[in-house]
This record gives structure tokens, sequence and C-alpha cells, in this order.
């Protein structure tokens, strides 16, 4: 734990000490050289003793678009807004694979650091953080595959695809409140990492992966929009293939839930902090 | 100016036991305070309080009731070997143990040679920790933890590990810390450095504190209370003769030089000498030292001839018997004695004695498990002549 100099610190039991945001941000503030440390520590260690090592951050995703390509376009015929189906999915399994292995490895990031969470005083939130920002810069090389993808395809890259760069910090967000809750939750109940893996697939099912959003019947788009990963994926499959401006409904849909929601996850983090330690 | 206050502080956890919940204190009604560079050590059985004390202190946990107020930095002096990641190097580990205690990339960057020298694992620095023993592991831990910048520093139990050259360098960080006025809370079973390193202790029992003041008060204060709590326990389960003819008078310890000892050491050699009054003589005795838990449960007993064997006989007068162990198993902590006389034939003893007298064992040689037992060990294909080697620490 670290107080700057001459600081006082007061420590009461929970009841409302969790409502201090300025205190959390603070104390986060203090904490930035750890979190900088464990998030490049994430990177380091991931890919050790791997005979391939980096190469898999390219790999896994081209993988996941062959697979697809071969299952819904070739198999199946799942129609793709007229665009090269292994480009059409590439361009949602970027957003996606950041979102469900952030959300599976933080999800997990309290119980496996069981000894430090007991022993050791740090802002716990810092854990589920650091596989975000990990999640980031996996993002960013699957970006560059894209990239030569759609130079293959002769897809041509516009000035909109800047777009991405908030559209990237809101998935990330929308990642961190999903991350926060199921964390805290997993400490409790062992049963949220168990039932994780079928959660994601659904989710993926429920979001505009394998299909284009214009498949979504209207009469239930309002409800299915009410999933941030949809307006996410549907606008990063604007700005790079169309080449257009996110459409505006799905986008703000989605920029809403997630403002509302992330402020809640993190109070519910820091409500279930307090005595993380005594039931993990 | 007062550095740690604790007020009215509790803190009470939930015991699930299937469907049936029960509450449990592990701290209840406790206030103290620490003044700026004083060193305030924290004593009492197993599962007294102490660790969750500062498990309060250092907010990995939140009281149930009561205010903690902390002025100034704190760092807690812990063994952090499990926050090591095994792929990584001893280097790289010594910037992510660091960062997760607290410390600046800025400040690792400048204590690392002196942490790297600490810890005495130098040539492996570059190498990854999971291949290092575990006592380098524990070491290269403490180095950073020691290293620290606090204004308030926990330390708990810290002293067990390593071996005995590192212990002592443990200890003199400490004091150099200290002496650098550094504010600490000190939680030990090792009651030789408690008295020698704090300026007041506290004593915990079942989560209150029940006495604080000079070292030397409260220790013998704790002894006390240990050898007591024993003694009501074996009460139970004894039955004297009315008119003994043997009675036993004292039970001392003494070291290698034939010096009384103020506290044994896990590993290390140990004299009891059994002091007793004889007035008729006892032609087949037994003798035997009991060291008892605070519970009164027997965790050793060490006796004379039992079974077969020269017999002891007891002639009239003062008599005095020596049983030497060269090595002794307990684990650090606060032992009752107790003392009987009993004739080999019979049932019940004819003298117990007990209540009055404690061994204090501090840590020594370091032991995983319940209890030191001496062993050695060898290459098992080299045949008999293989050379044995004593199990360092």
């Amino acid at each position: 734990m670290r107080v700057p100099d001459g600081r006082t610190i007061v420590i009461r039991p929970v009841s409302g000490a969790w409502l201090r945001l300025d205190q959390h941000l603070a104390a986060l503030g203090e904490y930035t050289d750890l979190l900088r440390t464990l998030s490049r520590h994430r990177l380091r260690v991931r890919y050790k003793q791997t005979a391939l090592g980096f190469a898999w951050a390219v790999l896994q995703p081209l993988l996941m678009m062959v697979i697809f390509t071969a299952v819904f376009s070739v198999l199946a015929r799942m129609p793709s807004d007229g665009h090269p189906y292994a480009l059409f999915a590439y361009a949602a399994l970027l957003p996606w694979t950041f979102f469900s292995t952030a959300v599976s490895n933080a999800t997990g990031s309290l119980v496996t650091h069981t000894q430090l969470v007991t022993k050791v005083y740090f802002p716990r939130e810092i854990l589920p953080l650091t596989y975000v920002l990990a999640g980031l810069f996996d993002f960013a090389i699957g970006f560059v595959v894209l990239l030569g993808l759609m130079a293959w395809f002769d897809v041509p890259l516009t000035v909109h695809a800047l777009n991405l760069i908030p559209i990237v910090f809101l998935l990330a967000a929308w990642i961190l409140a999903v991350a926060l809750v199921l964390s805290a939750l997993q400490v409790r109940f062992r049963d949220v990492g168990v039932a994780l893996p079928v959660l994601l697939q659904v989710w993926m099912f429920a979001s505009p992966v394998i299909y284009p959003l214009s498949v979504v019947p209207q009469a239930w788009r309002g409800w299915y929009l009410l999933n941030p990963m949809a307006g996410i994926v549907a606008s990063c499959r604007d700005v790079l293939l169309e080449g257009t401006p996110p459409a505006p409904v799905p986008l703000a849909m989605a920029l809403i839930v997630t403002a509302a929601v992330l402020p809640a996850a993190y109070f519910f983090f820091k409500h279930a902090e307090a005595t993380m330690a005594d039931v993990i | 100016m007062i550095d740690v206050r604790f007020e009215d502080v509790s803190k009470r956890y939930r015991l699930r036991d299937g469907r049936s919940r029960r509450d449990f204190w592990a701290v209840r009604e406790v206030s103290f305070d620490v003044g700026r560079g004083e060193t305030l050590g924290v004593i009492g059985h197993n599962g007294a309080g102490k660790s969750t004390l500062l498990k309060l202190l250092s907010r990995i946990t939140a009281p149930t009731a009561g205010t903690i107020t902390l002025r100034g930095r704190l760092a807690a002096l812990i063994e952090v070997g499990s926050g090591f990641h095994p792929e990584l190097t001893g280097r790289e580990n010594i910037f992510l143990s660091g960062s997760i205690l607290g410390m600046r990339r800025r400040e690792i960057v400048e204590k690392l040679d002196r942490i790297v020298e600490f810890s005495g694992v130098a040539p492996f620095i570059d190498v990854p920790v999971k291949w290092y023993s575990s006592g380098m592991y524990v070491r290269l831990g403490f180095a950073i933890a020691a290293h620290l910048e606090a204004d308030i520093l926990l330390v708990d139990e810290v002293l067990a590990v390593g071996d005995a050259a590192f212990q002592i360098r443990c200890i003199e960080r400490i004091a150099e810390l200290r002496r650098a006025g550094t504010t600490m809370l000190f939680i030990s079973h090792d009651l030789t450095s408690v008295a020698r390193l704090c300026d007041r202790v506290a004593l915990m029992d079942h989560g209150r504190l029940i006495a604080s003041g000079a070292p030397r008060d409260v220790i013998r204060e704790y002894e006390h209370q240990v050898a007591a709590s024993a003694a009501r326990a074996v009460a139970d389960a004894t039955d004297i003769a009315a008119a003994p003819q043997a009675r036993v008078r004292d039970v001392r310890f003494l070291d290698a030089d034939g010096h009384e000892l103020a506290g044994a050491s896990t590993g290390e050699p140990v004299r009891a000498i059994v002091e007793c009054d004889v007035t008729s003589e006892l032609p087949d005795a037994v003798v035997e030292v009991f060291y008892y838990s605070r519970d009164g449960r027997t965790l050793h007993c060490q006796h004379s001839t039992a079974v077969s064997g020269p017999r002891l006989t007891l002639e009239p007068g003062r008599r005095r018997l020596e049983f030497f162990c060269s090595e002794l198993g307990l684990q650090p902590g606060l032992y009752a004695i107790g003392a009987s006389i009993r004739e080999r034939r019979a049932a019940g003893a004819i003298d117990w004695w007990y209540g009055v007298k404690t061994l204090q064992v501090n840590p020594g040689k370091s032991v995983r498990g319940y209890f030191y037992a001496p062993h050695e060990w060898r290459w098992a294909d080299a045949g008999s002549a293989a050379q044995h080697h004593p199990a360092d620490v």
C-alpha cells in the first residue's frame, strides 16, 4: 500500500466507503506503475515456452477467420453485405476476440491471484484491468493483419477508419465493465467461471459477428442493440469495410449502455473489494 | 505524534459450515496507538488475531466496526515470493514484485543492486525463478520487501525464513530501519527478538488486546497465561498421591555451556534439568518431562527408562536428572512445561509438577510442517558407502 507522504488514511467499515469515487481514482493513480508493469507482464508471459511466440497473436484471429469462412460462407452461405466473407468475418472477429479473450481472462484474474489478494493491498481493479490493456495490444497486432487482408482483397481504407479509435475506447470501456462485474462475482461464486464459455458463445450469436446487422429484423433491433457489442461490431464493419461513418443509432446505443453500466460496475466491484480477501 | 491509531476495531468473519452459519470475531474492540518511530510488538497464540490485525492495517480486508487512522506511507514486510512468476527471471520478478508491493519503477531501478546483493542470488539473477531453490525464492522475495521505503512498516513472522545467516541479515535490516525512525508493528513468535527490538508489546488473546506495556512485563504475563491455561487442562487429567515420597521442585533449561537458557531454538540442542526432592527410596522410578501446548495437550514427552534398560533408583535427598536432546523438534512458540515422577509398575503419578514454567522456542532451523525432525540425505544409487549430507536449514 502506498500513501503519499504526510497524508492521513482512515480505514472504516464497508458502509458507504465504496461510494467515494474520488478516493478510488486517486488510489488507482498511485498505482499506475503497477498497472503498467503488470500489463507488460501479461504480454511477456503469455507466449513464454511456446514455439511460435508472438506469432500466435496473428495466427489466432486468422485461424478463426479461416474456420468461420469455411463453415459460414462455403457451407452455410451466410450473407455478408457484399464483402468477401473472410474479410467480413475478420472485421468482426477483431473486436469480438478482444472482448471474449479479455473478459474470460479478467474474470478469473482475482481468483488466480489469491496469493496476492490475501497478502498485499493494491486497488484490486488493477488485476482485471491489466487483461483489458493486454488485449488492446493483441487488437493492434490483429489490426495490422486486417490492413494486409484489406490490401489483398483490394478494399480501400478511407479517412472514416479514424473513427475506429473512439470505437476501440468504447469497446475497452465495455469490456472493463463486464470484467469488473464478472471477476468480483467469480470471487464469491465460482459458477461464473464455469458458465462463462457458454455465456460467451451465446453472446457471440447475439452479436453481428458471423452475420450482418442488416439481417436482424427491424422489430427486434431496439432490444438487440441493448447489447453494446452489437453496435460496436457493426460500427467496426462500417468504418473499415464500408468506408463510411458508423451508423449513428447502434453506436449511440452502445455508448449509452456503456456509460450507464461502467460506473455501476465499478461501484459494485469496490463494494465487493472490501471483503474480497475474506471469501476468496 | 501518533502514526497508527486503532479505535474500537472489530472484525467478524462469517464461517459457513454446510448450511449453518457461525460468527467468529477475529478481532474484538481493539484500541491502541503507535507513536512515530516507535516499535510495537504484537504477541499471542496462533489464532489470537495478530494476523487479522495486520490485514486490517494494510487494507487487505475492511473492519466490521471501528476506525483505523494511519499517517504516512505504509508497507508490509511479508514474504511475497508468491507474487513471483516462475517463467520470469529474478530481475524481472524484482520489478513485478516490487511494484505489487507499492514501489515505483524509478525506486526499483535505484535499489536494484542493493536488493540483488541482499538476496544473495546475484549469480542467478537472470535465470527464470522456476529454477530457483525454495530458499533462493524466499530470500529474493524478502530482499525486495526489505527495501521498501515506508514511514510505517508491518513485519509479520518473516524471520522464520532462510538460513541462520539470512535471518541475522533480516534482523539487522529491521534494526537499521528502526534506527532510521520508521514506525513499526512487529508480529512474531520469536519472543527474544520481540524483547530486543520492541519498545512496547501488546498481547492478544481470542481477538482481544489483553495487555500492553514494557516488553519484559508483557512477555512474562504471556508466559504466566500459557502456563496457567495449560495447567487448568492438565489438572483434570492428573491424580497425585496425598503424601508423595518424591516431589519435582523445578525444571531448568541449559545451553551447551551450562547457562540457563532464555529461549531454545528449533533444531538446536537443549538440556532439561529436572530437580526433585526424594523423601523415601523409589527403587524403580520413571521421571518424565512434558511439553504442553497452551490448551494442555502433550506435544512431546521425554522420559527416563520406561520399558527396559537400566533401572532408575531415586535415593532420598535432592536428585537432579538431565535430559539431553540434540535437535529440538518443537516449532517456534511458547510451551508450558511439566514434569512427573512415577513408579514404573504403578498406575498414577507420585508427583506431577506443572503450571509454573514455560519454554520459549525461537526460530532456529526453518521448519515446514508441524515439527522439526533431524534428517540427512545421500545418493540412493551410490551404495552404502555414499556420504550422508545434513539437510540444510
